[in-house]
């Protein structure tokens, strides 16, 4: 569990539009600048909100990165369904 | 709002930018030489590496929106290093001690309202940012003494100021219990905040907000300190309207106009709208004759 780490991949991605490149370009290689365990890592490279949520990335950190990916506001809300 | 436009009624919208508008040409017609936004800001400056309490931007210029999804267009927003460094100076000989940035980018936090409400870019703007995105957070107390500690060293200034706060009311932005609104926390804080009633503004608690308000209804305290900057609130709320068209989306709008002695005007405005229960809100508070406070949150 290492979510400073997991939440700074999601910080930089965000708000860098250089960072967001790499990470688009090549996110499986990009994720492995981050001290992340294997599930952090694949729920970073495949957007898996709910995964991302349960693992406790922070919603404004969260919900903005989803947005990069164009996932909807329906989608997203499908995602967190029954956590709340 | 400016994200998903088209998602709240064709009513709601034109009403949201009508009021804008109104603002915008308020706040112009008060020809403030330089505008200080007491804003929040979403994981755009600051990281768990470090996180101000309080920050004063000393920047000659700010870019914003950092979001590529909002859909308003990116511009360079001048500041006014001068009278931020002023404003340092007396904050750390006055008891307070912000941190400051000459490098800070603006989100929908800041470049929503101030798309509408400064346009071209004409006036310079001093950002005061205030941590309401992660614990622990400024107290409300804390930030009316803040507030009111800058409005007393901005009245001083030579320079006519307006000041801009910006910040949500009750939402859960991003949660899964997004699409949430507390109306009557919502109204409850209006009432306390337009009453002008501070010992009951700065006896907000945390906790109280974090619950009643979620996550996102931290962004009072800019509201908060917006109050504390202000000599004599009195305030007149324009609108306040909850709503939800479809089943995830929200659109609130409250405007408030405050009036103070002579030409003195005071305009808090505060408007939110989203599918996430995003909000938008600006409040404009005058603290020189005939300046302003407006407010908004995406």
């Amino acid at each position: 569990m290492s979510l400073y780490q997991l939440q700074k991949l999601i910080y930089h991605v965000n708000r860098d539009p250089s960072q967001r490149e790499r990470y688009r370009q090549d996110p499986a290689s990009f994720v492995k600048g981050y001290e992340l365990t294997e599930e952090e890592k694949n729920a970073a490279v495949n957007v898996d909100v709910r995964k991302l949520y349960t693992l406790g990335v922070h919603s404004l950190l969260l919900r903005p990165f989803s947005l990069l990916h164009k996932v909807s506001n329906e989608d997203y809300a499908q995602a967190l369904a029954g956590l709340e | 709002m400016t994200a998903w436009t088209e998602a709240a009624s064709k009513e709601q919208s034109e009403k949201f930018l009508g009021c804008y508008r109104k603002l915008g040409e308020m706040l112009v017609a008060s020809r403030p030489d330089v505008l200080v936004a007491i804003t929040v800001e979403h994981w755009t400056n600051f990281f768990l590496n470090h996180m101000p309490a309080f920050c004063i931007g000393r920047a000659d210029h700010y870019d914003g929106p950092v979001e590529e999804w909002l859909r308003i267009p990116k511009a360079r927003v001048p500041g006014d290093s001068q009278l931020s460094a002023e404003m340092l100076a007396a904050c750390l000989d006055g008891g307070f001690d912000p941190t400051f940035s000459d490098e800070l980018l603006f989100d929908h936090a800041t470049m929503l309202p101030l798309h509408f409400l400064n346009p071209n870019m004409a006036i310079p703007v001093i950002p005061v940012i205030i941590n309401t995105l992660t614990t622990p957070m400024p107290s409300p107390k804390r930030c009316f003494a803040f507030g009111q500690f800058l409005g007393r060293k901005l009245a001083g200034s030579e320079k006519s100021v307006a000041v801009v706060a910006t910040g949500g009311l009750s939402h859960w932005p991003g949660e899964a219990k997004h699409g949430k609104i507390n109306i009557p926390f919502d109204r409850k804080f209006l009432d306390t905040l337009i009453s002008g009633d501070h010992a009951k503004l700065s006896a907000y608690s945390h906790e109280e907000i974090n619950v009643e308000a979620g996550s996102g209804g931290h962004e009072i305290r800019t509201w908060i300190a917006l109050a504390g900057a202000l000599p004599e609130w009195r305030a007149e709320l324009l609108a306040y309207e909850p709503s939800v068209p479809w089943a995830t989306v929200a659109l609130w709008l409250s405007f408030i106009v405050h009036k103070t002695k002579e030409r003195s005007q005071l305009v808090d405005h505060r408007s939110v709208a989203n599918m996430m229960r995003y909000k938008q809100r600006q409040k404009a508070a005058a603290i020189r004759p005939r300046p302003f406070v407006v407010s908004s949150d995406f």
